[in-house]
C-alpha cells in the first residue's frame, strides 16, 4: 500500500485558504460568471455546414441509389413512387454522418440545423420520402441567439435574432465525374447500361443488324456511376469531367 | 486469414481521357435461328447434346441462365433474355471445332508436392499456392466438397487454406468455377482458376472476346480429363451400387477403374464402361484429353504412384514451376509421354465428332 | 332543574377571558380582531389562536415559520449553490419568480406519491418515528420566545431547547435500524459515531454561553447584550456554528445522508409525502438551533420596533436573524466537499472539542473580569 503524504498547512495558512473560499463563493453569489445558455428560448448559432436533419427535394432527386449505397449505416431505403425511387431515412439507423449529402451528385439531400428531435415512437422514426421532403414542425420557443466568443475570456455574445434551421448551402466543390467508355472492347452489348441510366445519357443504335453503337451524352451524365456498377465486365469508368470535356491528360487518381 | 486488398477499392481512371463523346461499336454474332440469342444458343449447343456445362455462359448479364447441377437452361428466356448474345460469343460448344492430342507444351515432367497432400502429387496446389505466393494472382478458385461429395467453389488467397483436405482431390462431378468467376471478376485483381479442358476452352474464347478476362484470369490450369458426371446421377447410380459417398474421403479413376475409398480405408472399384449410362452428352463428344489450351495440364496418368504428371504450356506457367523448384516445394519425378498420348487418342476413339 | 347552558356559558367565559387576558397584540390586525371576537364561538378560535402559548406553537416560531423555512429555505439552498457553481438551479415551475414554488411543486408531488413499505421495514417504527421526530423539533419551540410572545418561561429555558434537539438523532437511529436496509445501517452508524463527536462541544458552546449571561432564561440573556454575544466570545460562535452544521447535517458534514455515497442513508426506503418529513428533519433542526444562535450570539428579538406589528415586530426580527444564519449555513455547502467520517470525527474530537474549551474559558474570564 502506498500513503500518500499531504503537507498539512500552517494554522495562519488554512485560515486564510477558508477565507478566501468563503470571499469567492460570495463573488460568484453576487456575480457569476455562468455561460448557461438557457436552451429552449434561447439558442446556440450553429454553423452553417451542421449535420442535423436531412431534407430531401424530390425534383431534383434522380434516383441513383448512391445515398443508400454509401449510408454506412445502412440506414437509407427507397421507396418506389410513380416509376421512380426515392430515399427515406430511417432515423432508428441513421448516424447524422451526411455521407449521402456529399455524395448526391444533384445536391437534393439537403442538411439542416435542426438537431432536437422528438418522435412519438419508433415507428415514426422512419421516414418516408414524402415527409423527408417537407419542412418538419417546428415550435420555436428561442427569441435569443447566443455565440461564445473563444477569444481571451470566455465570453457569451446574445443577439435578439431568430435563426433560420433550413439553411441553403452552397455545394462544396469537388471533382465531378462523368462515366466514359473506357474499355470498350469489354462490351458485351447488353445494353444494361442504357436501361439503368437514370438520366436517359447512354443511348444505343443499331447501324446495321450486326452493328451496334452505344452513345454517352456528357451533357446529361451527373456521375451517379449506376452505369458503372452495373456493367457487368467493367467497359464503363468514371472519369473527371473537366479532364474530359478538356480532353487533356488527367495526372491525378483518385 | 485474408488480406484485404487497398488497391481493391480504387476507381481506376484511365489515363487518356476519349474525345469529347464516349460512343462506340460493337458487333454482334449472326442468328442462325429467328429467335433470340439464346434461342440460338439453345438450338446449336444443348438441344443438339453437345453442350459440355462449363459454365461460361453465366456471362449473360441478366444472370439468367441457371448454371446447376442440371443440363444448362434459361427458364423463361423468351421473356427475360435481352437478346444481348453474349452467351453465343462465349460459348466454345457453338463453333465447335474438337481439339485433340498432346498439344504444344514447353516441358513435360511428373511432381510431388512435399506441402500438400492432394489426389496424387498435390501438383495443382502447388502451383496454385507458389502463384499466390509469387503475386501473380490475388485468389485462386478452388473446388471443395461438402459431406455429400458435392463440389462448390472457394476462394483461396492464403497457400495455407489449402491444407484442407476437402478442397483438394478430385470431385468428378461439374462444378460452378466459370459462374463464380463471373461473378468475382469485378471485385479481384488477379485471379488463378482450375478447370476440366471444357471450361479451359470456354475460358480463351471469354478472354477473346472480353479482354477484361484476359487482363484479370493470370493463370488457368487444366486437369486430365476423360468425362465427368452430374452430381446427382453418379450419386444415384453409387447408391444403386451400395456406395454411400457421404463415408467417401477421396474417388479416382485409375486403369479403367472407378475407385471409391472410404474414410475406413475401405476400397470399391467400378468399371467406368459400366458408367456409360450416366456419362452426360456433352463429354461424349469431347476430346480434348489434356487442356491443349491450359496454362499447364496436371493429370495423374503417366508418372508414378504419388507423382502428378505435368505438361506446362506457358511461360508463366514455366515460371512458376522453376520457382517451386527453387525452392524445394516439390520432387520431380520422369513422366511417359507415350502413355498420355495413348490415352488422348484413346479418347479421340471413344468420342467421336461428329457423332456418328 | 339545573341550568345547564347557564354553567356551560359561565365556563367558555371563563376560558375565553382566560384566552383573552394573554392575547398577541398586532395593532394592524386590531380592527378585524375585535370584529371577529364579537362573534360567537367564532371568537374562540380566534381567541386561542392569538392566545400566546397557541400562537408560539402555531405561528412564529412555530410551524407556519418551519413550513416557510421549509418551502423557501430548501429553494434557496438550491438556486444559491447553482449560482455560486455557475449554473442556473430550479426556474421552470413559475419562470418569472425564479422558480421560488419549486419546494411547493415537489411537497405536492411528495403528497401524491405512493407511500411504498417495503417487506424487510419493521412497519410501526418504519412510519411512526417520522411523525415522532416531530417532538424534539416542536417542544423546544415552546421556551424559545420570540419579544413577548412565548409560552413557556424558564431559566433554563435554553439547555432544555439543546437537550431536547440532541434527542433527535435517537429517532434517526431508530428509523435507520427499522428501514433493515444496509445503506440505512450504514447511515445510522456513521450518525450514531457523528453524535458524540458534535453533541460535547455544541453543548459547551452553548453552556459557555450561559456561563456568560448567568442566566438560561432567553429574556434575561437579551436584556444583557449590551453587545451582541458574537462580539463577547467570537471563538464559541465559531464552535457553535461549525457544530450546529453538523448537527444539522448540512453539506461538509452530511456524512451520514451522503446522498451520491449511500443514497440518502437513513432515509433510502422512505417514498412520498414521509420522505418529505424525514427530508425535513434536517431542516427543521437547523432552524431550530439558528433560533438558539439568534438568541445566543445575535441579540435575540432585540432591534427596532415596527409599530403596526405590534407584539410580531420582536417575532419577525427573531425570525429574519435565524434566517440569515440558514442562508449562511447552506451556502457552505457551495464553498466545502463533503468530509470523510474519520476525518471529521478526528476534526470534531480534537479542533472542535479545544475550541469550544477556549470559548469556554473566555466566558469564565468574562464573568471574573465584570465580576
Amino acid at each position: 500500500m502506498v500513503r500518500i503524504k499531504v503537507e498539512k498547512p500552517k494554522v495562519h495558512k488554512s485560515v486564510a485558504l477558508h477565507i478566501k473560499a468563503i470571499t469567492t463563493a460570495f463573488k460568484e453569489a453576487i456575480s457569476p460568471g455562468t455561460i448557461t445558455i438557457h436552451y429552449p428560448r434561447e439558442r446556440r448559432k450553429l454553423p452553417d455546414n451542421f449535420r442535423g436533419l436531412l431534407q430531401l427535394d424530390k425534383e431534383k432527386c434522380i434516383n441513383c441509389f448512391r445515398c443508400a449505397h454509401i449510408c454506412p449505416a445502412n440506414a437509407i431505403q427507397m421507396y418506389q413512387r410513380e416509376n421512380k425511387y426515392y430515399p427515406g431515412i430511417d432515423y432508428t439507423k441513421c448516424i447524422l454522418c451526411h455521407f449521402c449529402v456529399d455524395s448526391c451528385p444533384t445536391a437534393a439531400l439537403k442538411p439542416s440545423k435542426i438537431h432536437d428531435v422528438a418522435f412519438a415512437s419508433l415507428s415514426t422514426m422512419v421516414l418516408p420520402p414524402e415527409e423527408l421532403a417537407g419542412e418538419p414542425e417546428m415550435w420555436r420557443e428561442d427569441t435569443v441567439t447566443v455565440e461564445y466568443d473563444f477569444d481571451g475570456d470566455l465570453k457569451m455574445i446574445k443577439r435578439k435574432e431568430v435563426e433560420n434551421l433550413i439553411v441553403e448551402v452552397e455545394k462544396p466543390k469537388r471533382p465531378e465525374f462523368v462515366a466514359g467508355a473506357a474499355f470498350p472492347e469489354n462490351c458485351i452489348a447488353c445494353r444494361i447500361c442504357v436501361n439503368s441510366c437514370p438520366q436517359n445519357a447512354i443511348t444505343f443504335k443499331l447501324q446495321d443488324l450486326q452493328t451496334m453503337v452505344l452513345e454517352i451524352d456528357f451533357e446529361k451524365c451527373t456521375g451517379c456511376m449506376v452505369c458503372i456498377r452495373n456493367c457487368p465486365t467493367q467497359t464503363l469508368l468514371p472519369f473527371r469531367r473537366e479532364e474530359v470535356l478538356k480532353g487533356g491528360e488527367s495526372d491525378e487518381q483518385g | 486469414m485474408n488480406k484485404v486488398d487497398v488497391k481493391l477499392w480504387k476507381i481506376p481512371i484511365p489515363e487518356k481521357p476519349p474525345e469529347c463523346r464516349f460512343d462506340w461499336t460493337k458487333e454482334r454474332p449472326e442468328r442462325v435461328e429467328r429467335c433470340k440469342y439464346f434461342g440460338n444458343l439453345k438450338a446449336v449447343v444443348i438441344d443438339k447434346g453437345i453442350c459440355s456445362h462449363c459454365g461460361t455462359c453465366y456471362i449473360c448479364p441478366v444472370r439468367g441462365i441457371v448454371v446447376e447441377d442440371k443440363p444448362i437452361d434459361f427458364p423463361n428466356w423468351r421473356k427475360d433474355c435481352i437478346d444481348c448474345g453474349a452467351c453465343i460469343r462465349v460459348c466454345p460448344r457453338y463453333d465447335y471445332t474438337p481439339l485433340n492430342g498432346l498439344g504444344e507444351y514447353i516441358e513435360a515432367v511428373a511432381g510431388k508436392s512435399k506441402r500438400f497432400k492432394g489426389q496424387d502429387g498435390a501438383m495443382v496446389s502447388e502451383f496454385m499456392a507458389g502463384a499466390l505466393e509469387m503475386g501473380i494472382i490475388d485468389v485462386a478458385l478452388f473446388v471443395a466438397r461438402d459431406e455429400e461429395f458435392k463440389p462448390y467453389v472457394v476462394h483461396i488467397t492464403d497457400p495455407d487454406q489449402l491444407k484442407d483436405e476437402r478442397i483438394t482431390g478430385t470431385k468428378y462431378s461439374f462444378a460452378s468455377v466459370m459462374p463464380e468467376l463471373h461473378d468475382s471478376i469485378k471485385h479481384v485483381r488477379a485471379v488463378g482458376i482450375i478447370g476440366t479442358p471444357c471450361m479451359i476452352s470456354g475460358l480463351r474464347k471469354l478472354q477473346k472476346v472480353v479482354p477484361l478476362y484476359k487482363q484479370k484470369v493470370k493463370l488457368a490450369i487444366g486437369l486430365f480429363c476423360t468425362e465427368n458426371f452430374y452430381h446427382w446421377q453418379l450419386k444415384e447410380f453409387l447408391e444403386g451400387r451400395g456406395i454411400d459417398l457421404r463415408k467417401a474421403v477421396k474417388t479416382d479413376i485409375k486403369k479403367g477403374n472407378f475407385i471409391v475409398t472410404y474414410d475406413t480405408g475401405e476400397e470399391f472399384s467400378i468399371p467406368v464402361k459400366e458408367m456409360e449410362e450416366i456419362v452426360p452428352d456433352g463429354c461424349k463428344v469431347c476430346q480434348d484429353f489434356s487442356a491443349v489450351e491450359a496454362d499447364a495440364s496436371v493429370g495423374s496418368v503417366g508418372s508414378k504412384k504419388g507423382f502428378s504428371s505435368v505438361l506446362i504450356r506457358s511461360e508463366t506457367a514455366k515460371e512458376i514451376f522453376e520457382y517451386l523448384k527453387e525452392k524445394d516445394y516439390i520432387e520431380v519425378g520422369e513422366v511417359k509421354i507415350d502413355v498420355i498420348k495413348r490415352l488422348c487418342d484413346y479418347k479421340v476413339k471413344i468420342h467421336p465428332y461428329p457423332k456418328g | 332543574m339545573v341550568d345547564v347552558s347557564g354553567i356551560v356559558s359561565g365556563i367558555v367565559e371563563k376560558i375565553f377571558a382566560a384566552l383573552t387576558a394573554n392575547m398577541v397584540n398586532i395593532p394592524i390586525l386590531e380592527p378585524l380582531i375585535n370584529k371577529l371576537l364579537q362573534i360567537p364561538l367564532v371568537n374562540l378560535v380566534v381567541a386561542f389562536i392569538l392566545w400566546k402559548p397557541a400562537f408560539v406553537i402555531l405561528f412564529v416560531p412555530g410551524l407556519l415559520a418551519v413550513t416557510v423555512v421549509l418551502l423557501i429555505m430548501i429553494w434557496w439552498e438550491r438556486k444559491l449553490t447553482a449560482r455560486i457553481q455557475w449554473r442556473v438551479g430550479p426556474k421552470e415551475v413559475s419562470r418569472r419568480t425564479g422558480g421560488i414554488i419549486q419546494t411547493l411543486a415537489d411537497g405536492m408531488r411528495y403528497m401524491f406519491q405512493e407511500v411504498i413499505i417495503h417487506r424487510d421495514a419493521h412497519k410501526l417504527y418504519f412510519l411512526q418515528l417520522p411523525i415522532l421526530s416531530f417532538i424534539p423539533v416542536l417542544l423546544p419551540i415552546l421556551l424559545i420566545p420570540a419579544g413577548t410572545i412565548y409560552a413557556i418561561r424558564s431559566p433554563y429555558a435554553i439547555q432544555i431547547a439543546v437537550a431536547l434537539t440532541a434527542l433527535l438523532p435517537i429517532f434517526i437511529l431508530g428509523i435507520g435500524w427499522s428501514a433493515n436496509n444496509r445503506f440505512a445501517f450504514i447511515g445510522t452508524v456513521r450518525e450514531a459515531f457523528l453524535y458524540v463527536a458534535y453533541e460535547i462541544p455544541l453543548m459547551i458552546a452553548v453552556l459557555s454561553m450561559v456561563l456568560l449571561y448567568k442566566s438560561g432564561d432567553p429574556f434575561v440573556i437579551v436584556e444583557k447584550q449590551w453587545i451582541p454575544g458574537i462580539f463577547m466570545n467570537p471563538i464559541a460562535f465559531i464552535a457553535f456554528l461549525i457544530g450546529m452544521v453538523m448537527a444539522a447535517g448540512r453539506l461538509p458534514f452530511d456524512i451520514s445522508e451522503a446522498d451520491q455515497e449511500i443514497a440518502f442513508g437513513p432515509f433510502v426506503e422512505y417514498s412520498g409525502i414521509i420522505f418529505g418529513l424525514v427530508m425535513g428533519i434536517a431542516y427543521e433542526k437547523l432552524y431550530l438551533l439558528s433560533l438558539i444562535a439568534a438568541i445566543l450570539f445575535f441579540g435575540g428579538w432585540s432591534g427596532p420596533e415596527i409599530a403596526f406589528l405590534g407584539e410580531l415586530s420582536y417575532a419577525i426580527w427573531l425570525f429574519l436573524k435565524a434566517f440569515v444564519l440558514m442562508g449562511f449555513i447552506v451556502m457552505v455547502r457551495a464553498i466545502y466537499g463533503r468530509y470523510r467520517l474519520d476525518q471529521a470525527l478526528k476534526f470534531g474530537w480534537s479542533s472542535l472539542l479545544t475550541f469550544s474549551l477556549i470559548g469556554f474559558f473566555i466566558s469564565a474570564g468574562w464573568v471574573i473580569w465584570l465580576g
